[in-house]
């Protein structure tokens, strides 16, 4: 009898692989219930979202601040086309990528010329112009009344002879995020290390020596602006077939300012690290929820915290927790002096 | 035989600064070419013209590849790449956080086309493409003496091997002519020696070269013509003694008193 | 109608010109978008607010002492949040000031509650609800005469200051190139805390006229006035104080008119069309040279 070939894994990938398998077990443990799934779907969901913002300050460097409107977007189309054309969400889901993506390109051709500062407010703008959008446009949205009602997901199977399975209850979702999630990291992994990754991360380095090589910058910070928007309006999908009602205020800055936070804490451009950012904020933000009442504390300060988090972070660890060297090196304060002295003052490239 | 490189009647303009006035000169297929004068003679403005990053106020500039001229005043950075000039920068620009090698993949981009899906779906196309970027990649480092060192970071490599590493990415766009900015400055002697050796090895290669540089012993050693500006003017063209003998040349350098004393 | 609208914009646009001021100031000196700025904007109500209801002082000490504490609050932030990134890439300053702002915003939802507050009673003057001027249909209190007076006097006394004094010429100095600001023997750190403290004042004294006049203060109060006055010193054009000054009036007039005639729902919406369109249009704005960023310093 033949000895099992397994592949020689490297310690990482033994650790994440005991993750994973952790992670498809975990609802078959004795002490979790449906409150515990729920959390933890919750913390995939910002995986998912936050790789997707991962690309543009992460990968590109830039800072979108807005990125809850595509999230906004993708989560009501899918609620809509669910609730007025009972779409199957399996058909969604390549509709909703291919709308981000849109948006994304929409937004960003214009908007990406612009200096980071500038790039960061008008992000940001459309963010809340799409919160404005959902809540005055009753006759679409049915505004700040919400949109109820949107079926769950379902497997139907019928055409293949086999049965029709809505999903209920959160372990159908749970595994579903599993995999939404496995196939974002993969997408992710992959683009790294590609020419498409090779340039976003020249781009990043040096504009003026990454268009010496043929980058067009425009080109390249708007496919990575469509990508990442694309993920947000994937994601959004999930949650509107998932939480099965909609409210504008579900889509306000302060989303896009937490997944911006799971980001940096983890590690900006890391995928795992930001995944680690994910689970990290989302457990803080659920114990903070439950602790700071018994302590007497304002709900307030949950957001509070955060806000500090982030301040001294960029003071003392701006890379995140788990820093890819690229961007650990481009973070640290007071860059490596040149060799050569700049002669005369003020003088710029 | 029709210049590669026609810089004609080209001036260059910042808001009040005439930084270029009336550039004219041309540039041979497969010369060395010198491209001298004292600080803020307009030489790096010139190079800026011709990459893309600035536009010519007035004036042409044409290029003259695999028989086709186009006229490239204007045009964009990366399109000036892709049509065949490669430069280097004079203060050095690498991908200071990335490896060497990645520099060098960088630099192969521009003859490249994997695009997303291509990289989501690893095509045999592109996984055909990727296998070619790293061998070309090997091959640009080794030509340029930095093989096996692809691992590195770029910015932890003695600044003699980063100027090299620049000129190995510029190489891996496929140049038909590269302009080089001042590449010796901070060598010494002997890097200065084995600079001059890539070069002449680049020029054998089918290469042209446009060579900004103040290291004397390098222009006189590795160019074949040398032009000379200053005040934004062409001063002065020709082999480089004939040039460095030129009264208007050495007052250009060295003030009028000295030119009477040669 | 058209008139009374004009004039509530009027009133609005010299506040949002203070507040954008502010903005601009500081993004000449140190090219940096404080996201804090409105957060300094709803302190200065609040802490109005507290020296009246506690401290039992009258209007006008309230009124300045709050400034004062404003200023002071500017300078905290500079020197704790802003300094230490100074030489950081801009994405980690950009991001500590939104940090900075999401934790005054809250702070202040600690310490005052999140409910909006009215403005203490009987603490403005009497007179100020009384109409001072009528004409054309167009109503004007003493109120609103106070905080165009106001706005005016602050709006000139910051020319001069920035166009005649020491000080001034500094800041102008060094909002056109630190470097060399520094070998002429200023001490750049110390502009830069008073160009915040300045700043602080004016945003103060803002929120204060805000507060009083729709008698009501609420931690989050910053947040949109915040994005608005920005808009309005985009659309002057980021780094110029007049740029910024009629930025603001013409963005309230705007605002004001916008709901008046078009559409009340998207009266917030206008402010950040405008800044949009203003931004991708015309970078520059109305009066400012974009300070171009160079390639490394990202």
């Amino acid at each position: 009898m033949g000895k099992l070939n397994l592949p020689k894994l490297s310690r990482g990938n033994k650790v994440r692989t005991g993750v994973l398998v952790l992670a498809l077990m975990l609802p078959f443990l004795p002490f979790v219930t449906d409150y515990i799934l729920h959390i933890v779907i919750i913390v995939y969901l910002y995986m998912l979202l936050a790789l997707g913002l991962n690309i543009v300050p992460g990968f590109n460097g830039l800072l979108d601040l807005g990125y809850v409107g595509f999230y906004g977007i993708g989560a009501y189309t899918s609620g809509l086309l669910t609730v007025h054309f009972g779409l199957s969400y399996w058909l969604i889901i390549p509709l909703a990528f291919i709308n981000g993506a849109i948006w994304g390109i929409l937004l960003g051709a214009p908007t990406l010329r612009l200096t980071g500062d500038y790039f960061a407010i008008v992000t940001f703008g459309f963010s809340e112009l799409v919160v404005l959008f959902l809540t005055n446009e009753i006759w679409l949205t049915r505004g700040p009344l919400g949109l109820p009602g949107i079926e769950p997901v379902s497997l139907d199977l019928s055409l293949f002879g086999g049965p029709k399975w809505e999903f209920v209850g959160e372990l159908p979702y749970y595994y579903l995020a599993i995999v939404m999630v496995a196939v974002t990291v993969f997408v992710m992994h992959r683009i790294q290390d590609s020419r498409l990754g090779r340039a976003w991360f020249a781009i990043r380095d040096d504009e003026v020596a990454a268009v010496s090589c043929g980058i067009s910058l425009l080109t390249y910070k708007v496919i990575a602006f469509a990508i990442s928007a694309a993920f947000g309006a994937v994601g959004g999908s999930f949650f509107a077939r998932w939480v099965t009602f909609l409210s504008p205020d579900m889509f306000k800055f302060w989303e896009s300012f937490l997944i911006l936070c799971m980001i940096v804490l983890g590690g900006m451009g890391n995928i795992w690290g930001v995944m680690i950012g994910a689970v990290v904020l989302v457990s803080l933000s659920e114990v903070l929820r439950e602790l700071l009442p018994l302590l007497g504390m304002p709900v307030e300060v949950r957001f509070l915290a955060f806000g500090l988090i982030m301040v001294l972070m960029m003071r003392y660890r701006p890379a995140g927790i788990l820093p890819i060297p690229a961007v650990a090196a481009q973070m640290k304060a007071g860059r490596v002096k040149r060799k050569r002295v700049r002669v005369a003052v003020g003088m710029k490239e | 035989m029709k210049p590669i490189l026609h810089i004609n009647k080209v001036y260059k303009n910042f808001g009040g600064l005439e930084a270029l006035r009336n550039i004219t000169f041309k540039i041979i297929p497969g010369e060395i070419i010198g491209l001298i004068g004292p600080n803020g003679a307009g030489k790096t403005t010139l190079f800026n013209c011709v990459a893309g990053i600035e536009k010519p106020t007035r004036g042409e500039i044409i290029f003259e590849n695999r028989g086709r001229a186009v006229s490239i005043g204007g045009k964009k950075p990366e399109a000036v790449t892709a049509l065949g000039i490669a430069r280097t920068f004079q203060n050095i620009r690498l991908f200071d956080n990335l490896t060497v090698l990645d520099n060098v993949k960088i630099g192969r981009h521009c003859r490249t086309r994997a695009t997303f899906f291509g990289a989501v779906a690893r095509t045999r196309g592109q996984q055909a493409e990727e296998k070619a970027i790293l061998e070309s990649a090997n091959r640009f480092l080794e030509f340029v003496g930095l093989a096996g060192r692809g691992e590195e970071i770029a910015s932890s490599m003695p600044y003699g091997d980063q100027r090299r590493l620049e000129i190995a990415r510029a190489l891996a766009t496929e140049p038909q002519l590269l302009m080089l900015d001042e590449p010796a400055a901070g060598m010494n002697p002997q890097e200065s020696r084995g600079l001059m050796d890539l070069i002449r090895r680049i020029r054998d290669g089918g290469i042209t070269i446009l060579l900004i540089e103040h290291d004397m012993k390098v222009v006189m050693g590795v160019c074949e013509r040398v032009v000379v500006i200053n005040h934004g003017q062409w001063l002065a063209e020709g082999a480089p003694h004939d040039v460095q003998s030129d009264p208007k040349v050495i007052e250009a350098y060295l003030g009028t008193g000295a030119a009477n004393a040669a | 109608m058209f008139l009374q609208q004009l004039v509530n914009g009027l009133t609005i646009g010299g506040i949002y010109a203070m507040i954008a001021v502010g903005y601009t100031m500081i993004y000449g000196v140190i090219q940096l978008i404080n996201f804090a700025h409105g957060e300094i904007y709803m302190l200065g109500a609040f802490f109005a607010f507290t020296f009246i209801s506690f401290l039992g002082l009258p209007f006008y000490a309230a009124f300045l002492l709050s400034m004062a504490c404003c200023a002071v609050c500017g300078m905290l932030l500079d020197i704790f949040a802003y300094r230490p990134l100074r030489q950081s890439p801009r994405l980690a300053a950009l991001i500590t000031a939104i940090g900075m702002s999401i934790f005054l915003q809250n702070l202040a939802m600690v310490i005052w509650g999140s409910r909006p507050k009215p403005f203490p009673q009987g603490a403005l003057p009497a007179y100020f609800e009384e109409t001072a001027v009528t004409f054309s249909g167009v109503s004007l209190s003493w109120f609103h005469l106070f905080i165009f007076a106001i706005t005016l006097m602050m709006m000139i006394g910051l020319n001069l200051i920035i166009q005649k004094t020491r000080w001034g010429k500094a800041m102008r100095a060094v909002a056109q190139n630190k470097t060399m600001a520094a070998l002429t023997g200023i001490n750049v750190n110390r502009v830069i805390s008073y160009t915040f403290a300045l700043a602080g004042s004016l945003g103060g004294a803002a929120g204060i006229m805000v507060g009083a006049y729709y008698n009501s203060l609420y931690p989050t109060m910053g947040y949109i006035a915040g994005v608005k006055a920005f808009a309005a010193a985009v659309l002057g054009g980021i780094g110029s104080v007049p740029g910024a000054m009629l930025g603001g009036v013409v963005l309230g007039v705007a605002e004001a008119l916008g709901a008046g005639y078009l559409s009340s729902l998207y009266r917030d919406g206008i402010s950040y069309a405008v800044m949009i369109i203003v931004i991708i249009l015309i970078p520059a704005g109305l009066f400012g040279k974009l300070i171009k960023e160079t390639k490394k310093s990202m």
